[in-house]
Protein backbone atom coordinates (compact mmCIF):
# COMPACT_ATOMS: atom_id res chain seq x y z
CA UNK A 1 0.00 0.00 0.00
CA UNK A 2 3.21 2.18 0.62
CA UNK A 3 4.76 1.51 -2.17
CA UNK A 4 7.41 3.72 -2.90
CA UNK A 5 9.96 4.21 -5.78
CA UNK A 6 13.45 3.88 -4.84
CA UNK A 7 14.89 4.68 -7.70
CA UNK A 8 13.07 8.04 -7.82
CA UNK A 9 14.97 11.57 -7.35
CA UNK A 10 12.01 12.78 -4.62
CA UNK A 11 13.57 12.21 -1.13
CA UNK A 12 11.85 8.60 0.45
CA UNK A 13 10.44 10.29 3.39
CA UNK A 14 8.70 13.61 0.57
CA UNK A 15 7.69 10.61 -1.27
CA UNK A 16 5.98 8.63 1.94
CA UNK A 17 4.72 12.10 3.02
CA UNK A 18 2.48 12.60 -0.49
CA UNK A 19 1.68 8.94 -0.65
CA UNK A 20 -0.52 8.88 2.93
CA UNK A 21 -1.79 12.01 1.81
CA UNK A 22 -3.10 10.91 -1.16
CA UNK A 23 -4.32 7.65 0.76
CA UNK A 24 -6.30 9.94 2.51
CA UNK A 25 -7.69 11.98 -0.19
CA UNK A 26 -8.76 8.81 -1.84
CA UNK A 27 -10.32 7.94 1.57
CA UNK A 28 -7.92 4.75 1.80
CA UNK A 29 -7.02 5.79 5.01
CA UNK A 30 -9.73 7.21 7.27
CA UNK A 31 -9.78 9.39 10.65
CA UNK A 32 -8.61 7.73 13.48
CA UNK A 33 -7.45 4.73 11.70
CA UNK A 34 -3.58 3.58 12.99
CA UNK A 35 -0.57 4.05 10.63
CA UNK A 36 2.13 0.84 10.49
CA UNK A 37 4.32 1.48 13.19
CA UNK A 38 7.79 2.86 12.45
CA UNK A 39 9.66 -0.17 12.46
CA UNK A 40 6.90 -1.93 10.31
CA UNK A 41 6.83 0.42 7.78
CA UNK A 42 10.56 1.20 7.28
CA UNK A 43 11.26 -3.51 7.55
CA UNK A 44 8.23 -3.12 4.13
CA UNK A 45 10.14 -0.80 2.51
CA UNK A 46 14.06 -1.92 3.52
CA UNK A 47 14.51 1.83 4.67
CA UNK A 48 16.14 3.38 7.04
CA UNK A 49 13.36 3.74 10.37
CA UNK A 50 14.65 7.29 10.69
CA UNK A 51 13.55 8.14 7.18
CA UNK A 52 10.43 6.63 8.14
CA UNK A 53 10.08 8.96 11.77
CA UNK A 54 11.02 12.15 9.63
CA UNK A 55 7.79 11.72 7.53
CA UNK A 56 5.61 10.91 10.37
CA UNK A 57 6.83 14.10 11.90
CA UNK A 58 6.20 16.25 9.09
CA UNK A 59 2.58 14.62 8.99
CA UNK A 60 2.30 15.41 12.56
CA UNK A 61 3.72 18.87 12.53
CA UNK A 62 1.20 19.37 9.56
CA UNK A 63 -1.98 18.52 11.54
CA UNK A 64 -2.43 15.04 9.41
CA UNK A 65 -1.54 12.41 11.96
CA UNK A 66 -1.59 12.61 15.59
CA UNK A 67 0.08 10.03 17.18
CA UNK A 68 -0.51 8.98 21.30
CA UNK A 69 2.54 7.71 23.10
CA UNK A 70 3.33 4.22 23.07
CA UNK A 71 0.18 3.61 20.65
CA UNK A 72 1.13 4.68 17.87
CA UNK A 73 0.37 6.74 14.98
CA UNK A 74 -3.33 7.84 13.87
CA UNK A 75 -5.07 9.90 10.93
CA UNK A 76 -6.24 13.09 12.41
CA UNK A 77 -9.34 14.62 11.46
CA UNK A 78 -9.07 14.85 7.45
CA UNK A 79 -10.35 18.76 7.83
CA UNK A 80 -10.89 20.67 4.43
CA UNK A 81 -7.38 22.31 4.28
CA UNK A 82 -5.22 19.24 4.44
CA UNK A 83 -7.25 18.24 0.95
CA UNK A 84 -7.27 21.75 -0.23
CA UNK A 85 -3.62 22.20 0.14
CA UNK A 86 -2.49 19.36 -1.42
CA UNK A 87 -4.84 19.60 -3.98
CA UNK A 88 -3.72 23.06 -4.66
CA UNK A 89 -0.11 22.31 -4.39
CA UNK A 90 -0.55 20.38 -7.52
CA UNK A 91 -2.61 22.63 -9.51
CA UNK A 92 -0.09 24.96 -8.32
CA UNK A 93 2.85 22.65 -10.35
CA UNK A 94 -0.08 22.40 -13.48
CA UNK A 95 -0.23 25.58 -13.39
CA UNK A 96 3.00 26.51 -13.49
CA UNK A 97 4.46 24.02 -16.21
CA UNK A 98 1.44 25.52 -18.61
CA UNK A 99 2.66 28.66 -18.53
CA UNK A 100 6.13 27.57 -18.87
CA UNK A 101 5.11 26.13 -22.29
CA UNK A 102 3.19 29.25 -23.15
CA UNK A 103 -0.13 28.92 -22.41
CA UNK A 104 -1.44 32.16 -21.11
CA UNK A 105 -3.39 32.56 -18.05
CA UNK A 106 -6.98 33.67 -19.83
CA UNK A 107 -6.83 30.75 -21.55
CA UNK A 108 -6.21 28.71 -18.42
CA UNK A 109 -9.33 30.32 -16.98
CA UNK A 110 -11.54 29.22 -19.91
CA UNK A 111 -10.65 25.85 -19.19
CA UNK A 112 -11.29 25.88 -15.96
CA UNK A 113 -14.65 27.47 -16.62
CA UNK A 114 -15.26 24.87 -19.15
CA UNK A 115 -14.59 22.24 -17.31
CA UNK A 116 -16.28 23.05 -14.30
CA UNK A 117 -19.68 23.14 -17.20
CA UNK A 118 -18.91 19.41 -18.18
CA UNK B 1 29.69 9.43 18.71
CA UNK B 2 32.77 8.45 16.89
CA UNK B 3 34.82 11.57 16.24
CA UNK B 4 37.91 11.64 13.40
CA UNK B 5 40.07 14.53 14.19
CA UNK B 6 42.51 15.59 11.91
CA UNK B 7 43.42 12.05 11.40
CA UNK B 8 46.04 11.02 8.41
CA UNK B 9 46.97 7.83 7.36
CA UNK B 10 50.46 6.89 5.19
CA UNK B 11 51.64 4.01 3.86
CA UNK B 12 54.82 4.43 2.40
CA UNK B 13 54.97 7.60 1.00
CA UNK B 14 51.54 7.59 0.04
CA UNK B 15 49.04 9.56 1.95
CA UNK B 16 45.68 7.50 1.97
CA UNK B 17 44.13 9.42 4.47
CA UNK B 18 44.97 13.38 4.52
CA UNK B 19 43.74 15.30 7.72
CA UNK B 20 40.25 14.27 7.91
CA UNK B 21 37.69 15.65 10.43
CA UNK B 22 34.33 13.54 10.59
CA UNK B 23 31.96 12.83 13.21
CA UNK B 24 29.15 10.78 13.07
CA UNK B 25 26.35 10.78 15.96
CA UNK B 26 25.06 7.66 17.42
CA UNK B 27 22.15 5.76 16.00
CA UNK B 28 22.49 6.85 12.72
CA UNK B 29 23.51 4.71 9.45
CA UNK B 30 26.32 6.40 7.75
CA UNK B 31 27.07 6.23 4.19
CA UNK B 32 30.88 6.52 3.02
CA UNK B 33 31.08 7.22 -0.70
CA UNK B 34 34.22 7.29 -3.09
CA UNK B 35 36.06 6.52 -6.11
CA UNK B 36 38.61 3.70 -5.90
CA UNK B 37 41.32 4.38 -3.55
CA UNK B 38 39.86 7.34 -1.66
CA UNK B 39 40.44 6.07 1.51
CA UNK B 40 36.86 4.47 2.32
CA UNK B 41 38.15 0.98 3.64
CA UNK B 42 41.22 2.81 5.40
CA UNK B 43 38.73 4.50 7.38
CA UNK B 44 37.15 1.55 8.45
CA UNK B 45 40.18 -0.37 9.74
CA UNK B 46 41.29 2.78 11.80
CA UNK B 47 37.58 2.63 13.18
CA UNK B 48 38.17 -0.60 14.31
CA UNK B 49 41.82 -0.34 15.51
CA UNK B 50 43.19 -2.41 12.78
CA UNK B 51 45.26 0.32 11.45
CA UNK B 52 47.50 2.98 13.83
CA UNK B 53 46.72 6.76 12.60
CA UNK B 54 49.74 8.46 11.45
CA UNK B 55 48.62 11.63 12.63
CA UNK B 56 45.25 13.46 14.67
CA UNK B 57 43.29 11.15 16.63
CA UNK B 58 40.46 8.57 16.13
CA UNK B 59 37.70 8.08 19.04
CA UNK B 60 34.65 6.04 19.75
CA UNK B 61 32.22 7.51 22.60
CA UNK B 62 35.34 9.65 23.73
CA UNK B 63 37.93 6.60 24.14
CA UNK B 64 40.62 6.20 21.35
CA UNK B 65 40.32 2.83 20.04
CA UNK B 66 43.85 1.49 19.23
CA UNK B 67 45.22 -1.42 21.01
CA UNK B 68 42.07 -0.37 23.71
CA UNK B 69 39.84 -3.66 24.01
CA UNK B 70 37.50 -2.00 26.11
CA UNK B 71 36.31 0.04 22.81
CA UNK B 72 36.81 -3.06 20.36
CA UNK B 73 34.14 -4.75 22.17
CA UNK B 74 31.90 -1.76 20.91
CA UNK B 75 32.81 -2.38 17.44
CA UNK B 76 31.82 -5.11 14.74
CA UNK B 77 34.03 -4.83 11.67
CA UNK B 78 32.99 -6.77 8.25
CA UNK B 79 35.28 -6.63 5.83
CA UNK B 80 35.09 -6.66 2.34
CA UNK B 81 37.38 -9.75 1.96
CA UNK B 82 35.52 -13.01 3.24
CA UNK B 83 38.90 -15.18 3.40
CA UNK B 84 38.23 -15.68 7.50
CA UNK B 85 39.45 -18.82 9.19
CA UNK B 86 38.61 -21.22 6.40
CA UNK B 87 39.40 -24.12 8.33
CA UNK B 88 36.59 -23.46 11.14
CA UNK B 89 32.75 -24.31 10.98
CA UNK B 90 30.43 -21.68 11.54
CA UNK B 91 30.13 -23.57 15.07
CA UNK B 92 33.65 -22.62 15.51
CA UNK B 93 33.86 -19.45 13.69
CA UNK B 94 30.88 -18.06 15.86
CA UNK B 95 32.37 -19.54 19.63
CA UNK B 96 35.76 -17.64 17.90
CA UNK B 97 33.77 -14.15 17.86
CA UNK B 98 31.88 -14.54 20.99
CA UNK B 99 35.24 -14.90 23.09
CA UNK B 100 35.35 -11.35 22.24
CA UNK B 101 32.27 -9.70 22.33
CA UNK B 102 30.66 -10.01 25.80
CA UNK B 103 26.86 -8.89 24.20
CA UNK B 104 26.15 -12.20 21.96
CA UNK B 105 23.08 -13.62 21.88
CA UNK B 106 23.18 -17.20 21.07
CA UNK B 107 19.25 -16.99 20.84
CA UNK B 108 19.57 -14.09 18.44
CA UNK B 109 22.48 -15.92 16.42
CA UNK B 110 19.99 -19.36 16.47
CA UNK B 111 17.36 -17.23 14.92
CA UNK B 112 19.12 -15.69 12.41
CA UNK B 113 21.08 -18.99 11.31
CA UNK B 114 17.48 -20.54 10.87
CA UNK B 115 16.18 -17.73 8.85
CA UNK B 116 18.99 -17.84 5.90
CA UNK B 117 19.54 -22.04 6.73
CA UNK B 118 23.35 -22.06 7.14
CA UNK B 119 24.53 -25.30 8.24
CA UNK B 120 26.21 -24.80 11.63
CA UNK B 121 29.20 -28.12 11.37
CA UNK B 122 30.14 -27.29 7.30
CA UNK B 123 33.64 -25.51 7.17
CA UNK B 124 33.28 -22.42 5.96
CA UNK B 125 35.50 -23.52 2.82
CA UNK B 126 32.43 -25.20 1.46
CA UNK B 127 30.24 -21.89 1.59
CA UNK B 128 30.38 -20.18 -1.37
CA UNK B 129 31.42 -16.17 -1.22
CA UNK B 130 27.51 -15.26 -0.29
CA UNK B 131 27.43 -18.18 2.01
CA UNK B 132 30.38 -16.08 3.76
CA UNK B 133 28.83 -13.25 3.88
CA UNK B 134 26.03 -14.54 5.38
CA UNK B 135 27.64 -16.24 8.06
CA UNK B 136 29.71 -13.08 9.20
CA UNK B 137 27.16 -11.21 8.91
CA UNK B 138 25.10 -13.04 11.17
CA UNK B 139 27.47 -13.76 13.50
CA UNK B 140 27.70 -9.35 13.60
CA UNK B 141 24.31 -9.05 14.41
CA UNK B 142 24.46 -11.34 17.64
CA UNK B 143 27.28 -10.24 18.70
CA UNK B 144 25.34 -7.08 19.56
CA UNK B 145 27.94 -4.54 19.16
CA UNK B 146 27.11 -0.81 19.57
CA UNK B 147 28.61 0.16 16.04
CA UNK B 148 29.08 -1.90 12.87
CA UNK B 149 31.06 -1.17 10.02
CA UNK B 150 30.01 -2.80 6.99
CA UNK B 151 32.92 -2.33 4.16
CA UNK B 152 31.28 -2.87 0.47
CA UNK B 153 28.29 -4.24 2.61
CA UNK B 154 25.75 -5.49 0.25
CA UNK B 155 28.08 -7.00 -2.64
CA UNK B 156 27.98 -10.49 -2.21
CA UNK B 157 24.50 -10.82 -0.84
CA UNK B 158 21.55 -11.55 -2.49
CA UNK B 159 18.30 -9.90 -2.96
CA UNK B 160 16.50 -11.66 -0.59
CA UNK B 161 19.57 -11.51 1.57
CA UNK B 162 20.09 -8.05 1.57
CA UNK B 163 16.41 -7.18 2.44
CA UNK B 164 16.80 -9.65 5.40
CA UNK B 165 19.46 -7.81 6.45
CA UNK B 166 18.29 -4.48 5.79
CA UNK B 167 15.17 -5.76 8.61
CA UNK B 168 17.75 -6.79 10.87
CA UNK B 169 19.57 -3.27 10.44
CA UNK B 170 16.01 -1.60 11.10
CA UNK B 171 15.57 -4.00 14.27
CA UNK B 172 19.01 -3.31 15.86
CA UNK B 173 19.00 0.68 15.14
CA UNK B 174 15.55 0.84 17.28
CA UNK B 175 16.17 -1.36 19.61
CA UNK B 176 19.30 -0.63 20.87
CA UNK B 177 19.84 2.62 18.94
CA UNK B 178 22.83 0.43 16.23
CA UNK B 179 24.97 3.11 14.62
CA UNK B 180 26.21 1.21 11.32
CA UNK B 181 28.93 3.18 8.87
CA UNK B 182 28.90 1.31 5.19
CA UNK B 183 30.86 1.55 2.45
CA UNK B 184 29.71 0.90 -1.01
CA UNK B 185 29.31 1.50 -4.67
CA UNK B 186 25.74 0.70 -4.68
CA UNK B 187 24.42 4.02 -4.38
CA UNK B 188 20.88 3.05 -4.73
CA UNK B 189 21.43 0.48 -1.67
CA UNK B 190 23.58 4.15 0.02
CA UNK B 191 19.79 6.17 -0.74
CA UNK B 192 17.20 3.57 1.06
CA UNK B 193 19.60 3.19 4.42
CA UNK B 194 21.48 5.90 5.11
CA UNK B 195 21.14 9.12 6.69
CA UNK B 196 23.92 10.88 6.15
CA UNK B 197 26.94 10.54 3.75
CA UNK B 198 30.22 11.30 3.40
CA UNK B 199 32.03 11.51 -0.61
CA UNK B 200 35.62 10.89 -0.24
CA UNK B 201 38.43 11.51 -2.84
CA UNK B 202 41.87 11.12 -2.71
CA UNK B 203 42.50 10.88 0.88
CA UNK B 204 40.08 14.31 1.36
CA UNK B 205 36.19 14.85 2.26
CA UNK B 206 34.40 16.42 -0.71
CA UNK B 207 31.03 16.87 1.83
CA UNK B 208 29.70 15.17 4.37
CA UNK B 209 26.06 16.15 5.01
CA UNK B 210 22.89 14.61 5.87
CA UNK B 211 21.24 12.96 2.17
CA UNK B 212 18.57 15.05 2.45
CA UNK B 213 19.92 18.04 2.22
CA UNK B 214 22.94 16.64 -0.11
CA UNK B 215 20.26 16.02 -2.33
CA UNK B 216 18.32 19.22 -1.90
CA UNK B 217 21.37 21.16 -2.37
CA UNK B 218 22.48 20.17 -5.99
CA UNK B 219 20.17 20.72 -9.11
CA UNK B 220 19.38 19.70 -12.96
CA UNK B 221 18.48 22.43 -14.95
CA UNK B 222 16.96 22.10 -18.44
CA UNK B 223 16.33 25.54 -19.71
CA UNK B 224 15.92 27.00 -22.80
CA UNK B 225 16.07 31.00 -23.65
CA UNK B 226 14.03 33.64 -25.97
CA UNK B 227 15.92 33.90 -29.23
CA UNK B 228 16.88 37.32 -30.29
CA UNK B 229 15.83 36.91 -33.69
CA UNK B 230 14.41 34.17 -36.21
CA UNK B 231 17.85 33.25 -37.61
CA UNK B 232 20.30 34.00 -34.31
CA UNK B 233 19.77 31.92 -31.54
CA UNK B 234 21.12 33.22 -28.45
CA UNK B 235 23.90 31.23 -27.31
CA UNK B 236 24.82 31.49 -24.39
CA UNK B 237 28.46 30.11 -21.77
CA UNK B 238 29.17 29.17 -18.27
CA UNK B 239 30.34 33.25 -18.12
CA UNK B 240 27.65 34.59 -18.41
CA UNK B 241 25.98 33.21 -15.29
CA UNK B 242 29.13 34.51 -13.07
CA UNK B 243 26.21 34.08 -9.99
CA UNK B 244 25.37 30.61 -10.02
CA UNK B 245 27.78 27.45 -8.96
CA UNK B 246 27.84 25.32 -11.96
CA UNK B 247 29.29 22.66 -11.98
CA UNK B 248 28.28 21.10 -15.56
CA UNK B 249 27.01 23.05 -18.23
CA UNK B 250 26.23 21.89 -22.03
CA UNK B 251 24.26 22.73 -24.70
CA UNK B 252 21.81 20.53 -27.07
CA UNK B 253 20.63 22.80 -30.03
CA UNK B 254 18.51 25.25 -27.70
CA UNK B 255 18.22 23.09 -24.70
CA UNK B 256 20.72 24.00 -22.08
CA UNK B 257 21.54 21.43 -19.32
CA UNK B 258 23.12 22.74 -16.48
CA UNK B 259 24.10 21.20 -12.84
CA UNK B 260 24.19 24.04 -10.36
CA UNK B 261 24.98 23.58 -6.69
CA UNK B 262 22.33 25.94 -4.51
CA UNK B 263 18.95 25.64 -3.47
CA UNK B 264 15.82 25.64 -5.93
CA UNK B 265 14.19 28.73 -5.49
CA UNK B 266 17.16 30.59 -5.35
CA UNK B 267 18.44 28.68 -8.58
CA UNK B 268 14.83 29.79 -9.91
CA UNK B 269 15.59 33.17 -9.01
CA UNK B 270 18.56 33.77 -10.39
CA UNK B 271 17.15 32.81 -13.99
CA UNK B 272 14.28 35.21 -14.08
CA UNK B 273 16.46 38.03 -16.09
CA UNK B 274 17.18 35.89 -18.96
CA UNK B 275 13.24 35.16 -19.37
CA UNK B 276 13.67 31.55 -20.24
CA UNK B 277 11.06 29.97 -22.15
CA UNK B 278 11.37 26.79 -20.30
CA UNK B 279 13.10 26.50 -16.96
CA UNK B 280 12.84 22.90 -15.16
CA UNK B 281 14.93 22.42 -12.16
CA UNK B 282 15.02 18.56 -11.63
CA UNK B 283 16.46 16.96 -8.20
CA UNK B 284 19.52 14.67 -9.19
CA UNK B 285 19.70 11.15 -8.18
CA UNK B 286 22.86 10.34 -5.73
CA UNK B 287 24.83 8.87 -8.55
CA UNK B 288 24.27 11.65 -10.67
CA UNK B 289 25.49 13.91 -7.61
CA UNK B 290 28.65 11.55 -7.25
CA UNK B 291 29.55 11.51 -10.77
CA UNK B 292 29.44 15.23 -11.14
CA UNK B 293 30.94 16.20 -7.86
CA UNK B 294 33.80 13.59 -9.04
CA UNK B 295 33.86 15.96 -12.61
CA UNK B 296 34.09 18.51 -10.99
CA UNK B 297 37.47 17.01 -8.96
CA UNK B 298 39.04 15.77 -12.28
CA UNK B 299 37.93 12.19 -12.09
CA UNK B 300 35.78 11.46 -14.98
CA UNK B 301 35.23 9.62 -18.27
CA UNK B 302 36.19 12.48 -20.51
CA UNK B 303 38.70 11.11 -23.12
CA UNK B 304 37.27 8.14 -22.67
CA UNK B 305 35.52 7.53 -26.62
CA UNK B 306 32.12 6.83 -26.24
Amino acid sequence: MFDIDLMSRTPIYEQLYNKIVELIIKGVLTENSQLPSIRALAKELGVNPNTVVKAYNQLENDGIIYSLTGRGSFIARVTDSTIKRSMFAQFDECVLKAIQTGISKNELIERINKVEIS
Amino acid sequence: MIELINTSKNFDSFKVLDSINLTIPKGVTFGLLGSNGAGKSTILRLLCGIYKADGGSVTIDGESIFNNPKVKEKVFFINDETIQFANFTLKELKNFYKGFYPNFSEELFEKLRKTINLPLDKKTNAFSKGMKRQAIVIIALACQTEYLLLDEAFDGLDPTMRIIVKRMLVDAMLDRELTTIISSHNLKEINEVCDSVALLHQGKIVFNRDLDSVKSNIHKVQVVFPQINENLPQSYTEKEFPNLDILHFEQNQSVYHIIIRGNEEEIREKFKSKKPLVLDIIPLSLEEIFIYEMEVLGYDFKGIDN
